[in-house]
């Protein structure tokens, strides 16, 4: 087996009686963009911490090249780090932040100069050598940090929700110079974020964190079609649960029986040993509605609410048992035309689209 | 409508001349002193009947005088110097530390400013004595340090806390050591903190005058202990005249902090 | 490990907990314990302190000169701070500034206008005369009226901007519902505006009145022998008399005052803000 490039092997880290993050295992390819998303305090950041060297793990090792990075200290690690907070020294002007780590490295001057050159075109800051951060916008201020983080070629960057304290059109301009700078210096990214939107724009691989522990990881076409947990399809775009009965489960499939009788086969399953009481996972764009029962599972409902939101039009639509149903079409659809609320339709999936997970404890 | 300036009826002009008698009675004694420096009276006839600097020219003619503000200079710049390295030391140890009981450690560095002087003085004067150090140089900066420094603690853990800690953690990632990141990123970003808490220190010493009292030897003296001395003998014109250079040298400084502070909101 | 973690940090504070131990918690300590050893062991000392007229008279001189400068600090310094938040900009940085800048001058140099001003020939008692309102000189210094007008002007900044920081806090549109709701002017400062004040006015009242207690250089300088208070009768003792025993013990009554109001304060309205 080849030694991967980095190797998040089995991390712990508790503080007192709290586990912040427990058995994290995770490895890395050199030049991937790889994004830790979850809610806070689902152990992501600390995970950064920990690769960052602030935080020490409990137990569990870090290993670069298959090295160790643990004995390493923080400033020995040679790691880039774009911080969710402005970190840009404020006494310093544009030009002295980004010149900053070459200066504690005692790199001869002329080589500061054409490397400080290269990182502020690289981030499209060329002209604002001069500028104090104090009279720069968050947006201008995270890509200084971005130079600063890569003017001294760190195998590794850790972003830590570099993007949230700015507005949401700053944001997507900036992930996508993020993206750029990823594709022209083939540098290895971890991103830390609790956006799933951002996570899925920018990433080759996303590892979903929930309480301490990854519940998948894959890329973000295989976290939404196929999400291994009732956690990871709750979080990854949008969903409707609807409760049900296992009837038969095995090789991967389950058959499914809704409290109105309505049975329905062949579900896509994850999670082992599943008895009693089942939640199927629907994807609002993949629902049809039909007025009579086609080939594919259905189900009857009441239509209760219709909202025009642009170029969509979402529909409300509640299962005999009382159940929510929320169903996504594009604007002027056909099947949305002549729905009111109160009519009595089907809704219909493809088995393929739809999952079963073992309903959670509650 | 009380807060509404405006909206105060008959009740502005009340308040107005409450105002203008308050900060003529707090202003006019400064201006009275400035004023009795310059005029030509020994007897402090006000207004003078003529206007002179003799009383300059007296001061500065006098080595005693001279001695005392270079002594006070000297135990005021030291202590600055002092006040700001414990200062910051202590700031750190309360702002970033994260051992039990740092409120306590606060409450108790702060202590000194609740302590009625006359009670640390009498009580520091006979740890002196035995010391053998009443009277001396480093009796004065002891003394006056530990007065000055909860200022200090005060003004610095202040500026501390508006510096982001992630900033220093960004300096150490960038490659610097922790106590190279403290150097060139901490402190030259919480310098108006550090700048505050020197002028605050050196101006508690130079106007210091309980503590210097029951030290003060004949052979060492402060500028506030020739003033007490000369005042409890007779009121003398030259002391209008250090007094006026006293005030002089508090307005400099107090500029100084008001531009130092108006530079760190900028 | 996490026990490590828990104690980061401590070492910074060292040199400055290693300078007050040496020189602040040692002596006093050291104070206090000599007013129960010396001339021998006991509390003979304090039993002489409340014994004695003389020294008891010191003593309720000492409160009752702290309370009357008290109240007439407040009396002065609540319409000020009220001003300094309502008044036009300009006008409240040019009063701020007078305050900031009478706090800051010099002690000895404040004092001494004072012993200039109200001396039998000063300018206060020439006005006075000039006026009609007195015929002779007033006695203005060496007594209790020289005392109360030097320590009212010392304490004057310390009561206004504890009361500043609080007024300036409170939102202006209380007061207009005050008055929507019907209050006259009166009501509204009597029912809304003064209690929202109480947190400040409490902070200053108790800084001034500990801070009067154990005032030494303007008593000393525009007091005269027949009301003399705390911070000179212990002065006295130690200097004059060479009594480290009686001194400690009345350091340690003025200490025990002192603490014992600042704790009432912390109790009442919490830890007091830095003063800058």
């Amino acid at each position: 087996m080849t030694t991967p490039f980095l190797h998040i092997n089995g991390i712990r880290k508790t503080f007192g009686d709290v586990v912040a993050t427990d058995h994290v295992e995770l490895k890395i390819a050199e030049g991937e963009f790889m994004t830790f998303l979850g809610p806070s305090g689902s152990g992501k950041s600390t995970t950064l911490y920990i690769l960052a060297g602030f935080q020490e793990p409990t137990a569990g090792d870090i290993l670069l090249r298959g090295k160790t990075l643990l004995k390493t200290p923080s400033h020995k690690r040679n790691i880039g780090m774009v911080f969710q907070r402005y970190t840009l020294f404020p006494h310093l002007s544009v030009g002295e932040n980004v010149a900053f780590p070459l200066r504690v490295r005692r790199t001869p001057a002329d080589e500061v100069q054409r490397r400080v050159k290269r990182a502020l075109e690289l981030a499209r800051l060329q002209g604002f050598e001069d500028r104090m951060p104090a009279n720069m916008s968050g947006g201008q201020q995270q890509r200084v940090a971005l130079a600063r983080a890569l003017v001294y070629d760190p195998p590794v960057l850790l972003m830590d929700e570099p993007l949230s304290a700015l507005d949401k059109k700053l944001r997507e301009e900036i992930q996508h110079e993020i993206r750029r700078i990823h594709q022209e210096t083939g540098v290895t990214i971890l991103y830390v974020t609790h956006d799933q939107e951002e996570a899925l724009r920018l990433s080759d691989r996303i590892a979903v964190f929930n309480k301490g522990r990854i519940e998948q990881v894959g890329t973000g076409p295989q976290l939404y079609n196929s999400p291994a947990s009732h956690f990871v399809a709750d979080f990854v775009g949008d969903s409707a649960f609807l409760t049900a009965e296992f009837t038969r489960a095995s090789g991967g499939t389950a058959d499914l029986r809704f409290a109105d009788g309505t049975e329905v086969r062949g579900v896509p399953l994850h999670g082992a040993d599943p008895k009693g009481r089942a939640e199927l996972m629907l994807r609002p764009e993949r629902i049809r509605l039909v007025p009579q029962p086609g080939a594919g599972p259905s189900l009857p409902v009441t239509i209760a609410d219709i909202t025009f939101l642009g170029n969509v039009t979402s529909i409300l639509a509640r299962t005999s048992w009382g159940e929510e149903v929320g169903i996504r079409l594009p604007f002027g659809h056909p099947m949305a035309s002549g729905l009111a609320p109160g009519a009595q339709t089907q809704i219909e999936w493809d088995a393929a689209s739809a999952h079963a997970f073992a309903a959670r404890a509650h | 409508m009380l807060l509404n300036f405006h909206m105060l009826g008959w009740w502005r002009w009340a308040l107005g001349a409450v105002c203008a008698l308050v900060a003529a009675f707090l202003l006019l004694p400064i201006l009275f002193i400035i004023a009795l420096s310059f005029g030509d009276s020994r007897w402090l006839i006000f207004p003078p009947p003529g206007w002179t600097l003799k009383w300059y020219e007296e001061l500065f003619s006098d080595p005693r005088w001279l001695d005392a503000a270079f002594t006070s200079f000297k135990v005021a710049a030291v202590v600055a110097v002092l006040s700001v390295i414990l200062g910051f030391l202590a700031s750190m140890a309360l702002v970033r530390g994260t051992f039990r009981g740092r409120a306590f450690l606060r409450g108790f560095f702060l202590m000194p400013m609740v302590m009625p002087v006359v009670v640390l003085a009498i009580a520091l004067y006979a740890t002196f004595l035995w010391l053998g150090i009443a009277g001396t140089f480093v009796g004065f900066v002891l003394a006056h340090l530990v007065i000055a420094l909860p200022f200090a603690i005060i003004a610095i853990s202040g500026a501390l806390e508006g510096f982001d800690k992630s900033i220093e953690d960004a300096a150490i990632l960038c490659g610097a050591s922790p106590w190279e990141a403290r150097l060139r990123v901490t402190l030259p970003s919480i310098k108006h903190g550090l700048f505050s808490a020197a002028i605050f220190s050196f101006l508690i010493s130079w106007d210091e005058v309980v503590l210097a009292i029951f030290m003060a030897s004949p052979r060492l003296q402060t500028l506030p202990i020739k003033v007490w001395g000369t005042l409890r003998q007779d009121l003398s014109p030259v002391i209008a005249a250090a007094s006026t250079l006293l005030i002089a040298l508090t307005v400099a400084l107090m500029v100084l902090a008001a531009f130092t502070r108006k530079g760190k909101k900028q | 490990m996490a026990a490590i973690a828990a104690r980061r940090g401590f070492g910074f504070a060292l040199p400055a907990l290693a300078l007050l131990v040496a020189f602040f918690v040692m002596p006093v300590m050291w104070l206090l314990l000599r007013s129960v050893t010396e001339p021998g062991l006991g509390f003979q000392n304090y039993a002489t302190l409340f014994g004695t007229a003389t020294y008891a008279k010191v003593f309720l001189n000492t409160f009752m000169v702290a309370g009357i400068v008290t109240v007439i600090t407040l009396l002065l310094a609540f319409p000020v701070a009220w001003a300094l938040v309502i008044l036009p900009p300009r006008w409240s940085m040019v009063l701020f500034a007078i305050v900031i800048l009478s706090m800051w001058t010099n002690l000895l140099a404040r004092t001494y206008a004072w012993m200039v001003l109200l001396q039998r020939t000063g300018l206060v008692n020439q006005i006075l005369m000039g006026l009609g309102i007195t015929d002779a000189p007033l006695e203005l210094v060496n007594n209790l009226i020289g005392v109360t007008i030097g320590m009212v002007y010392i304490m004057l900044p310390f009561m206004i901007l504890p009361i500043y920081g609080v007024i300036r806090q409170i939102d202006a549109s209380v007061l207009q519902a005050a008055s929507l709701c019907g209050a006259t002017r009166w009501q509204a400062l009597w029912r809304v505006l003064l209690p929202l004040c109480v947190p400040g006015i409490a902070s200053g009242v108790l800084m001034v009145f500990v801070m009067a207690l154990g005032y030494y250089v303007t008593p000393s300088l525009l007091g005269g022998t027949s009301h003399m208070m705390l911070a000179e009768l212990i002065a006295q003792l130690v200097q004059s008399l060479v009594n480290w025993g009686l001194g400690g013990a009345a350091a340690f009554v003025l200490l025990v005052a002192t603490l014992a109001l600042y704790a009432l304060q912390i109790r009442l309205v919490g830890l007091p803000k830095g003063a800058q």
